[in-house]
């Protein structure tokens, strides 16, 4: 019977003694935080904090217990407290957990289009919405800071740097074929479609290690991992028509597109500047394929080809007609195969890929044969292991084979290269507001037999809870122009340094953005000719050649988006600014590339309509005078282009029709219809001077989107 | 015989503290429902839903093998998710919601129809406080989790009733709409009046919207 008694001793006494606890709950700067969970673990015993952060409750608990305070965004807090006696005015000071808020990210350099990241300044939307950039990433991104509008010439122009300094990569694989053929003067699009890709990341300089061959900065495109309508779509505009099916079930997906375009009936409504001769006109095809053979492990097939025809009248300032007939027929294939896995709860992360593309220009100017040929099969293999406290070190490689040939009238210039590099990129958090990122890439080309090591560093500082200070550093390497090689194989590697200093504030919707940069060229390749200096972009090099070049890029840019002043409008402010001079190509000395221009402004706005499902888009894009040959001036590329005006509209507008969701769209571009020039080219006796400007200049565009998906459920922004 | 007495006068005990343990819990989470079930559902607000969040959150930290209080704390956190006044916030509720789904998720051990539910219902939730960018993604979670929860159990109201619902607030350009939203709350209803929840604490929610929606739809 005495067992029994003590038993209920035992039990009885937390019926009536109720001990009351009672206190506050901080940060560790003393701020009051409301509605954090102060409670005795292992009991319900517990409440919650007021609008003070004060917190009272009782308990029947009558031993030692564990008092813990959990708030969302900081460490839980816990303490072993005796409750003898009733606890009062006690104050609990909690940690913050690592968040996007208190932690810093290396953004100098990197200007990101994102989803999934918040410090991210663009949406990937945001590209196929911008008027003036024609739903073209490339077009959009020449609206961003650092980057310089030429308007004759496909390509990123990034902080002095020429088009051929920017590297696009899809995947992390490189592209040899970004854009369509290149045309004299004629600006073209790029190949892919930007509704393919989930984020965009558009370096100005400073990038990661795991990049290379590119002295001024690299496009990063990454494909979306997943479809979300399952049915047929038609496409039906101006220029071309196009269907497209996609089909998923839970863990694979298939995309499939076919087009045919043809630029006639465009070029019978817009008045052309160029004078064609066979409108071009093209066929293309792709086939994504997308598998989730694991829990974290998706396989992404991509394959695409198309061919394209056309036949223009140059001006050719050279010839006796001052026109050149040229025939272009072009076959591009490019397939891509991507395999990404993560293990040990994210410890380890795997990117692998295989990818070939194959290029053929088959081209005539006069009657003349220039062919030209170029494939690439490459393989990359990146292992990243994330470490303690957020640090990550990452080891990968990459391997390519290129070959490429060029045919002049029945004879064929070839060129193999067979290229390897390896990396090692470290990211290191010292302290939660400042970071690291010390990365190292040696490369080997075999076409010039040489062999280099690039180090990479960067570092970000967080200076208040919106914004922060970011350096970035580094050496970049890029084999020389491969026109360049088929004479001269003894040529070195080009050579970039950039320095660039980044502050940024990200607060309510609204981000400025200020960066400052310079940017060092060495070994640069001079051409010696022992004549007068030849303006014609298409010329072969025919020269001596050394890396006896140099030169240098600096400036500023800065870059003003709010998206929060004026409800379902959102505006972005853009201002580039620099100054470069260098000695290069044919250059007897030092002077600004034709491809400078010192001013690029771009005002944008996008508004929403929310009653009309309408959004309108307008674009202004200032481009300052960019440098061009006079041979009548002693000085060397002394003379300035006009500055470069664009006012441009688009409106696209979503209507159901029964029940299947379609998108019209309108644009047009240099509404004011305004004159713009790109460039000068004079004929060979220095006496008449050609204006090089855009292929038309007010255009109008109009096209439809219609989704005959079988869920029929798409929101506002399917366009 | 009194070592015998003793005994059992200890098994009853102990039974009885077993019991009242079990009561003791039944009784939380009764509490909480029923608190949950209180708030005006036109004008939720903010403090009172932490209040019970943070209730059903001591239920769990206290019962380590019962799912059910980790996922009422999930689903006080996903109504969290739509009611709080910014972006940041909305999300950081969202993101306590997902972890607390996954600490259910292995607690309960097996394929449970209720937390694919409740995933879905977050992904609408996310998706929601950023439909611009984030419908894509988000349209493909919630899909995805209300097709896994059908393979488990196809006569979870909830499933059809959150159907529904995404129907009817999706405009009609987009092919959403009251109108094609009627059908599958009638099925969801349909659903609802079949159901029993397995004990007065299980999952129960969705009733009451799912009708308000369809006298909307008339």
């Amino acid at each position: 019977m005495k067992l029994f008694y003590c038993l209920l001793l035992f039990v009885t006494p937390a019926v009536f003694a109720q001990k009351s606890i009672q206190g506050k709950v901080t940060d560790q700067k003393g701020n009051a935080l409301p509605g954090a969970n102060v409670f005795l673990k292992g009991t319900y015993d517990g409440g919650t904090t007021d609008a003070n952060g004060v917190f009272a409750f009782q308990t029947s608990e009558s031993d030692t217990a564990t008092l813990a305070a959990s708030y969302v965004g900081f460490e839980v807090f816990e303490k072993k407290v005796n409750l003898k006696e009733s606890i009062s005015a006690m104050t609990i000071k909690l940690e913050e957990l690592a968040n996007e808020l208190n932690t810093v990210v290396i953004t100098a350099g990197a200007f990101e289009a994102s989803d999934e990241k918040r410090m991210a300044m663009l949406k990937p939307l945001d590209i196929v919405t911008t008027a003036g950039a024609a739903a073209d990433i490339t077009g959009a991104m020449q609206f961003l800071p650092g980057a310089q509008r030429v308007g004759e010439q496909e390509g990123l122009f990034v902080r002095g740097g020429s088009g051929q300094e920017t590297k696009v990569v899809i995947d992390g694989m490189i592209v040899q074929n970004p854009f369509f053929s290149s045309l004299p003067d004629v600006q073209s699009r790029g190949r892919f479609n930007p509704f393919m890709f989930k984020g965009t990341s558009f370096s100005t300089g400073g990038y990661s290690a795991q990049y290379g061959q590119a002295l001024s900065s690299v496009l990063l495109l990454n494909t979306t991992d997943k479809i979300s309508n399952n049915g047929l779509g038609i496409s039906l505009n101006l220029a071309n028509a196009g269907l497209n099916y996609d089909y998923s079930n839970k863990n694979q997906s298939v995309s499939a597109v076919v087009y045919y375009g043809n630029l006639r009936p465009l070029f019978r409504l817009v008045k052309q500047n160029v004078e064609w001769i066979h409108a071009p006109e093209f066929k293309g095809s792709s086939l994504t394929y997308r598998w989730k053979p694991t829990k974290n492990g998706v396989l992404k097939v991509y394959g695409m080809y198309s061919d394209s025809h056309l036949s223009m009248n140059s001006k050719d300032p050279s010839s006796d007609t001052g026109k050149m007939r040229l025939v272009l027929k072009n076959n591009n294939a490019f397939t891509t195969s991507t395999y990404t896995d993560s293990w040990a709860e994210g410890r380890w992360t795997l990117n692998s890929g295989l990818s070939y593309s194959r290029n053929k220009d088959n081209m005539t100017w006069d009657g003349v044969n220039f062919d030209r040929f170029d494939e690439r099969t490459q393989a990359r293999i990146v292992l990243t292991r994330l470490l303690t406290g957020n640090n990550t070190i990452l080891l990968g490689a990459e391997a390519h084979a290129i070959n490429i040939g060029n045919g002049v009238d029945g004879t064929l210039y070839k060129l193999k290269d067979r290229y390897a590099a390896a990396f090692v990129e470290s990211e290191i958090y010292i302290t939660r507001a400042l970071a690291g990122r010390i990365g190292v890439r040696s490369e080997y080309s075999s076409v010039i037999s040489r062999a280099n090591v690039a180090p990479r560093l960067s570092f970000a500082l967080k200076t208040g809870r919106y914004s922060q200070v970011s350096l970035a550093a580094g050496q970049f390497y890029q084999n020389p122009d491969y026109r360049y090689l088929y004479l001269n194989k003894s040529l070195k590697y080009e050579r970039a340094d950039h320095l660039i200093l980044n502050y940024q504030i990200i607060k309510n919707q609204r981000t400025f953005r200020v960066e400052t940069f310079y940017k060092n060229y060495a070994q640069l390749v001079r051409e010696f000719t022992g004549q007068q200096y030849d303006a014609d972009p298409y010329r072969f090099p025919w020269g001596t050649t050394n890396n006896g070049g140099d030169g240098y890029a600096r400036g500023f840019d800065f870059f003003w988006r709010d998206q929060k002043s004026i409800k379902n409008l959102e505006y972005w402010v853009t201002y580039s600014y620099v100054d470069s001079k260098r000695l290069f190509q044919q250059y007897e000395q030092s002077a600004t590339p034709t491809f400078i221009s010192n001013h690029n402004i771009s005002l944008i706005t996008k508004k929403w309509f929310e009653k009309a499902k309408t959004n309108l888009s307008a674009t202004y894009a200032f481009t300052s005078g960019r440098p061009y040959y006079n041979p009548n001036n002693d000085e060397f590329l002394k003379d300035r282009t006009p500055a470069v005006h664009n006012v441009s509209i688009q409106a696209s507008k979503l209507q159901s029709i029964k029940g299947n969701l379609v998108i019209f769209y309108a644009t047009v571009d240099n509404i004011l219809n305004t004159r713009n020039v790109f460039t000068y080219r004079y004929t060979p006796d220095g006496q008449t001077r050609y204006a090089v400007g855009p292929q038309s200049y007010r255009s109008f565009f109009v096209g439809m989107q219609i989704m005959l998906s079988k869920k029929a459920k798409v929101e506002k922004d399917d366009f | 015989m009194k070592k015998l007495f003793t005994i059992a006068l200890l098994f009853v005990f102990a039974t009885g503290i077993a019991w009242a343990q079990n009561e003791k819990y039944t009784q939380a989470m009764g509490d909480g429902i029923k608190a949950l079930l209180a708030i005006d559902r036109s004008k939720p607000d903010p403090k009172t839903l932490v209040d019970i969040a943070n209730r059903f959150e001591r239920i769990a930290a206290a019962e380590p093998k019962e799912w059910l209080p980790k996922y009422y704390a999930a689903y006080s956190n996903v109504l969290l998710g739509f009611v709080a006044p910014t972006l940041a916030e909305k999300d950081q509720y969202l993101d306590k919601a997902n972890a607390l789904l996954k600490d259910a998720e292995g607690i309960a051990g097996k394929p449970n129809d209720e937390i694919e539910v409740l995933k879905a219902y977050q992904s609408q939730i996310h998706l929601a406080a950023d439909p611009m960018n984030r419908w894509q993604a988000d349209g493909e979670k919630f899909q995805g989790f209300l097709q896994s929860a059908k393979s488990i159990n196809a006569e979870n109201p909830r499933i059809y009733y959150l159907e529904g619902s995404s129907l009817f607030f999706t405009p009609e350009e987009y092919g959403g709409g009251k109108k094609v939203a009627k059908p599958m709350l009638e099925k969801a209803q349909q659903k609802f009046s079949a159901f029993k929840p397995e004990t007065a604490i299980h999952p129960d929610w969705g009733k009451m919207e799912t009708e308000w929606m369809l006298s909307q739809t008339n």
